[in-house]
């Protein structure tokens, strides 16, 4: 099963009630695999086939808003058209989940540009790296995103083309499984006229008489993911049989190494494979696999760092003329620690650069020649 | 089409619940009070940003000014998918939302024949941000982007023509309304309530403010836009029948529309004489239209 397919087949299981997308290329099969469930009556769905991105975030903003299960996905452009919706579907608090199916903004093919442009939305961003883990990652992001806990829209981001269009084995959970593990959403608070007297929505934290609480509100909000994610994820491996580590990373091959790379999406699957060939080699580097970047992990990287002599960051993506947002995120989660490992920055995969298991060999080469001569002589590398 | 009613017909039941931070003579606070009256408690009223009207006692959501259709659409989509069709997804925004930045979603919306109500309350220019032209300011009227100076005589173009705009989508009914005209306008809002599908009313909504007159000529103005055939009420069902709703047997004047309004005082007799011609015309083709009963689109 292609990525694409993945996560159309996570709508099912999830019993979406309303989608709504626009085609682009690398997410367009999910729009054509969601019309096909839908001329085929596969569930019983509402599938809006709307006249551009922005309409289709505002389409599942007001079905989510209803109460209904909603779904929307994109690909890089149609990203950044969906900014300003996605700013109030993330203030009004709408569970809504959206796959997005990277796309750089300078070519066609992936990097992590768009996802990353977007962090100022209000949502919560997960970056998976295989088809299995989309197709989980979505059913286990309705259950973030819908704990009365929580009420934040979640991204799941997976690489175009690599992913979205590449065929392998996905286990498709049972549905009599699924329907017990995600009861259907409710709406947080009451919309319909019979059930409220009086009420204005849209700006789910407003109407406090100090400006700056809603931001604080979402902010807490979001940062409480990372504690319901854990629990989802336990929940998950104990009625799926499958977990991707803490939820927020997964670290691999970790035990007894000096360094640690840091890669997201599906450059980590092929960081796993230069890790068992360097420790084969006897070089001790091991992968953290960032799944959730907004929230960061914090304890998880401050805990990781005091074992570490040297991380290694891979970005796929930068913040032209600011740096990578991954290394950038880590020096300040490590700012505070007695003991600070070295840090590397390594731009690779950019506008959908191919990354080798050697590219890998040379990251971590170079981090084991920094930690021998105690310091970085080049910060950045661009692999 | 709707069925004639008469002024004892208007519900007594106010839903407005306080007079938000309308200015005094506001055509859009009187369009909402009215529009509201006739829909009555069963609805989920939709904002876009615009001018601050009649706040109702009707639930509310609001969205980015672009995504007015799109909301209503989901709203609409989400009340059927928890089997709740009987609550009517309703929105009313401005000319903003309706004419220029609110269109693609709009005309999408319509195209896709979403079973929703659009209400827009024109004043013929963004008001909310202080008079700046929009796609409905009408040709020679000032505004604070159309000043008249050496190189202008006001906003260039004519006022689009929306209502053709979306009978053109082929939705079942779209009518225009004026505040002057509450039985009209009720009759309408009563109409569209017992059908399904895209439906939208433009109520003209005169600005005292933007359109610089006294605020209590309110209706008059709007009265003599209707008596005048520059702002003419009808109605457009599935994009050809069409029904004229006001036929005077002589038009007034365009001056008695015009002369009250400071925005159109710098005009010519030359261009008051161009606006007269040009709304005649315009008027001939409604009567022939209403005539054959429909529009030759």
């Amino acid at each position: 099963m292609v990525g694409n397919k993945a996560a159309a087949t996570a709508c099912k299981l999830a019993r979406v009630q309303v989608a709504s997308a626009f085609p682009i290329t690398p997410q367009t099969t999910i729009t054509q695999y969601l019309s096909e469930m839908h001329a085929n009556a596969e569930w019983d769905f509402d599938f809006v086939n709307v006249e551009g991105e922005l309409s289709s975030q505002v389409v599942v903003q007001g079905a989510s808003r209803i109460g209904a299960r909603t779904f929307t996905c994109t690909s890089g452009p149609g990203l950044l058209y969906m900014h300003h919706p996605m700013q109030t579907t993330g203030s009004g608090r709408l569970p809504v989940v959206m796959a997005v199916v990277h796309r750089s903004y300078k070519g066609m093919q992936p990097d992590h540009s768009d996802l990353m442009s977007q962090e100022w939305t209000g949502w919560g961003h997960w970056y998976v790296e295989h088809a299995q883990e989309v197709l989980d990652s979505i059913l286990m992001a309705y259950k973030v995103a819908e704990d009365p806990r929580i009420r934040i829209p979640i991204a799941v981001g997976y690489d175009g083309y690599v992913l979205s269009y590449t065929a392998e084995p996905v286990e498709i959970p049972d549905q009599a499984l699924v329907d017990e593990w995600l009861p259907p959403n409710k709406p947080i608070p009451e919309v319909l006229p019979d059930k409220v007297n009086k009420a204005t929505f849209g700006r789910g934290f407003g109407g406090e008489a100090d400006p700056q609480v809603p931001w604080k509100v979402h902010h807490d909000a979001i940062l409480k993911i990372e504690e319901v994610h854990q629990e989802v994820m336990d929940s998950f491996e104990k009625t799926f049989g499958r977990r991707y580590g803490n939820a927020m990373i997964e670290p691999y091959m970790m035990d007894d190494v000096d360094v640690a790379i840091i890669a997201m999406g599906t450059i980590a699957g092929t960081c796993k494979a230069a890790v068992e060939k360097m420790q084969k080699e006897g070089k001790k580097v091991g992968l953290i696999k960032l799944r959730s970047y907004i929230p960061f992990p914090v304890k998880d990287f401050q805990e990781w760092s005091k074992k570490l002599d040297a991380i290694a960051v891979v970005d796929r993506s930068i913040c032209p003329g600011k740096g990578g947002p991954v290394y950038q995120r880590l020096r300040e989660t490590l700012y505070d620690m007695k003991k600070r490992p070295l840090t590397l920055q390594f731009h690779a995969g950019l506008g959908g650069k191919e990354v080798r298991v050697r590219d890998f060999e040379l990251i971590g080469d170079k981090t084991l020649k920094a930690v021998k001569s105690k310091k970085v002589e080049e910060p950045v590398t661009w692999v | 089409m709707s069925e004639r009613i008469t002024r004892a017909q208007i519900p007594m039941e106010e839903m407005g619940i306080t007079p938000g931070s309308a200015c005094q003579g506001c055509g859009a606070a009187l369009a909402a009070r009215l529009a509201f009256k006739a829909l009555g408690p069963n609805v989920i009223r939709h904002g876009v940003p615009c001018c601050p009207d009649t706040v109702t006692k009707t639930p509310q959501i609001g969205t980015v000014f672009e995504g007015g259709g799109a909301l209503l659409t989901g709203t609409s989509r989400g009340l059927k998918a928890i089997g709740r069709e009987d609550v009517l997804a309703v929105g009313f925004f401005g000319d903003g939302g309706t004419y220029d930045i609110g269109f693609q979603g709009l005309s999408a919306a319509a195209e896709r024949n979403e079973n929703i109500l659009v209400i827009t309350k024109d004043n013929e220019a963004y008001m909310n941000t202080g008079n700046q032209r929009s796609g409905a300011t009408p040709k020679y009227a000032t505004t604070s982007t159309n000043p008249v100076g050496p190189k202008s005589r006001g906003k260039e173009q004519p006022k689009k023509n929306i209502p053709f705009i979306f009978a053109a989508h082929y939705v079942p009914y779209v009518a225009t309304a004026s505040v002057a005209f509450p039985e009209d306008l009720i009759a309408k809002v009563n109409y569209a309530k017992t059908i399904t599908g895209f439906r939208i009313i433009i109520i003209q909504s005169p600005c005292p403010v933007g359109w610089r007159f006294e605020p209590e000529k309110t209706i008059e103005i709007a009265r003599a836009g209707v008596q005048a055939g520059i702002w003419p009420l009808f109605e457009i069902q599935n994009g050809h029948d069409f029904k004229l709703n006001y036929k005077p047997k002589e038009l007034k004047p365009v001056t008695e529309y015009l002369k009250p309004q400071a925005r159109f005082r710098h005009m010519t007799e030359a261009e008051i004489a161009e606006v007269q011609e040009d709304t005649t015309s315009k008027w001939q083709s409604l009567i022939q239209s209403d005539e054959m009963g429909k529009v030759l689109i």
